[in-house]
């Protein structure tokens, strides 16, 4: 059985006895999940390898469907409809459910393009407005003042974490409801993980997040609410302090305690 | 003998053997460049790029026909190629993963690129030459641009295919549709790589004589019209050469020369948008 709390903020997404199944795989690879994620919190997923987290965050905007044959069941609830519903507009919703993935991703083009890319895509030609809204999404991301004498320049000439700063200055300057983090500081030194895990902390006043760590500690330094996740099932999700502190499950408690995973 | 002198003097006997190979390999490519450059530069003045085609003996003869009518033939031959070959190459890298007609066009594709120039001049030949009854650059175009549609395609989807698929992925969790994700960041990313690819494309057909022979054939005279049978620096420098006229051999070697630094340029061209690229 699982210990799934419900969360008394607003719920900008609602998971509702979701499946997932890969193309090439027999059995679902999500089980039957539901669970609410807080509006303006922090919602961190953990969980020993190849139990589904990525596989979960990636349904959210529907990055699976990039590839033939997935499958979806059940219902993903935001702004009152189900997402996954197949008249669903992938273009808007990617708009309003942004990413950030383990690798930084930096376009090969400049610092200032890449973060211009999502509002031009959105038809925003407008060189002032562009400048504007390039300039406050690099400031909010905290990457402003090492960028700002360089935007002319290739986005690869910056660091792994300063990088990674500009993928998230890319997310935001489109100003999603919610931002999806695939094991953002897997790739990067210490000194950039906490640039970043303080990122997140003070973007939830904007946005919800939801993050993937293998990390236990930055679970807990950086969210509200952690779900513990074991081979393709949600196990528990309930405030961060309480989880770790004092955990339902016993699958949960093994877990965090280190018997597993 | 040790065990220990037996294997020094087999690693001796190896070394030796393989630098007089490489030795050897390299004195031919001298001797190449160097009979070449040494004819070429001779052979080289200014009348050749002015004069057309003459009769042997007479004094005002040169090279301008042949080197205008391959650089058009190349062109239409890029043109019609090189969209052809970037777009197909595209297909099978973006559109066409795990399909089976994306591997079969692949598996087509290098069966043509190794198949003989001369076969593809004579295909065009029975399908173009034939038709209209006459010899014409654009039959020539054809064939060459049919020899250049698999080395660009294969080339253009190989370096797609380096583009790591977080980055394609990264564009669409922006709300970029496919084509823009293609257009603005996966062809970005694979720039130096395809024009390497195109270039060495059209180096290589550049050299091609054998198809030219069955489909521009050639005119003596100056000729900008592609529907008419047209002059090519190869098919020019391969009749030169072999007739036995001192003064048209000598064009034939200013041609060979001529051609030679083309298809070098491209090379190195070639070679230094890769190599800029990893140098990044
Ligand atoms: N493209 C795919 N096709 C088929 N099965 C897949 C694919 N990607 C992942 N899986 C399987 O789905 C399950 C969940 O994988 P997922 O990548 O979501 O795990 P994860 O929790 O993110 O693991 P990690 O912590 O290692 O990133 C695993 O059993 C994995 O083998
Ligand atoms: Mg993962």
């Amino acid at each position: 059985m699982a210990t799934i709390i419900d969360v008394p903020e607003e719920k900008v997404l609602h998971v509702n006895n979701f499946e997932f199944t890969y193309a090439s795989s027999e059995t679902p690879n999500i089980k039957k999940l539901s669970m609410p994620i807080a509006k303006n919190c922090v919602t961190a997923l953990i969980g020993p390898s190849g139990c589904g987290k990525t596989t979960l965050l990636r349904s959210f905007n529907r990055m699976h469907d990039l590839y033939p044959g997935n499958t979806y069941e059940g219902e993903v609830l935001f702004e009152g409809r189900n997402i996954l519903d197949a008249k669903e507009d992938l273009i808007q919703l990617r708009t309003k459910i942004g990413m950030i993935f383990q690798k930084p991703t930096a376009f090969p083009m400049s610092i200032f393009d890449n973060v211009a890319y999502g509002l031009r895509l959105q038809g925003i030609k407008n060189k002032s407005e562009l400048g504007d809204r390039v300039e406050k999404a690099l400031k909010d991301a905290a990457i402003w003042n090492e960028a700002k004498d360089r935007l002319k320049h290739d986005a690869n000439g910056l660091s792994g974490g300063q990088q990674q700063r500009l993928c998230i200055a890319r997310a935001i300057a489109v100003e999603p409801e919610v931002l999806l983090f695939d094991e953002p500081t897997s790739a990067l030194d210490p000194i950039s993980t906490q640039g970043i895990e303080m990122l997140v902390s003070e973007l939830k006043e904007r946005v919800s997040i939801i993050i993937v760590t293998h990390n236990m500690q930055q679970a807990a330094r950086v969210s509200d609410y952690t779900g513990f996740m074991y081979l393709g099932e949600l196990i528990e999700l309930g405030e961060t302090e309480e989880l770790f502190v004092t955990p339902k499950e016993k699958l949960t408690e093994e877990y965090i305690t280190g018997k597993f995973g | 003998m040790t065990y220990r002198n037996k294997r020094i003097i087999m690693n001796n006997i190896i070394m030796t053997l393989s630098t007089i190979s490489a030795f050897i390999g390299l004195g031919f490519l001298f001797w190449i460049l160097g009979v070449l450059v040494f004819n070429g530069i001779e052979a080289l003045n200014l009348a050749i790029f002015i004069n057309e085609g003459a009769p042997p003996g007479y004094e005002q003869s040169g090279l301008k026909h042949a080197l205008v009518g391959q650089l058009l033939i190349v062109l239409y031959a890029t043109a019609i190629g090189v969209p052809l070959g970037v777009m197909a190459g595209t297909y099978l890298s973006e559109y066409g993963q795990g399909s089976k007609l994306a591997e079969t066009i692949r598996d087509i594709s290098d069966i043509m690129m190794s198949a003989p120039s001369i076969v593809i001049g004579a295909f065009v030949y029975a399908i173009i030459v034939i038709p209209m009854g006459h010899f014409s650059g654009y039959a020539g175009a054809a064939a060459l641009a049919i020899i250049m549609i698999p080395i660009i395609l294969r080339t253009t989807d190989d370096m797609l295919q380096l583009v790591p698929s977080t980055l394609r992925e990264a564009a669409f969790a922006l709300g970029a549709p496919k084509y823009k994700v293609i257009i603005q960041v996966v062809y970005r990313g694979a720039k130096a790589g395809v024009l390497t690819g195109i270039l060495l494309g059209i180096a290589r057909v550049a050299g091609e004589t054998a198809p030219l022979l069955f489909t521009s054939f050639n005119d003596n005279f100056m000729n900008t019209d592609m529907s008419e049978a047209m002059a090519s620096l190869t098919v020019t420098m391969y009749n030169y050469a072999t007739s036995p006229y001192e003064d048209w051999q000598r064009l034939g070697w200013a041609a060979a020369f001529i051609l030679s630094m083309f298809i070098l340029g491209l090379n190195i061209i070639g070679r230094l948008f890769l190599l800029r690229k990893r140098g990044k």
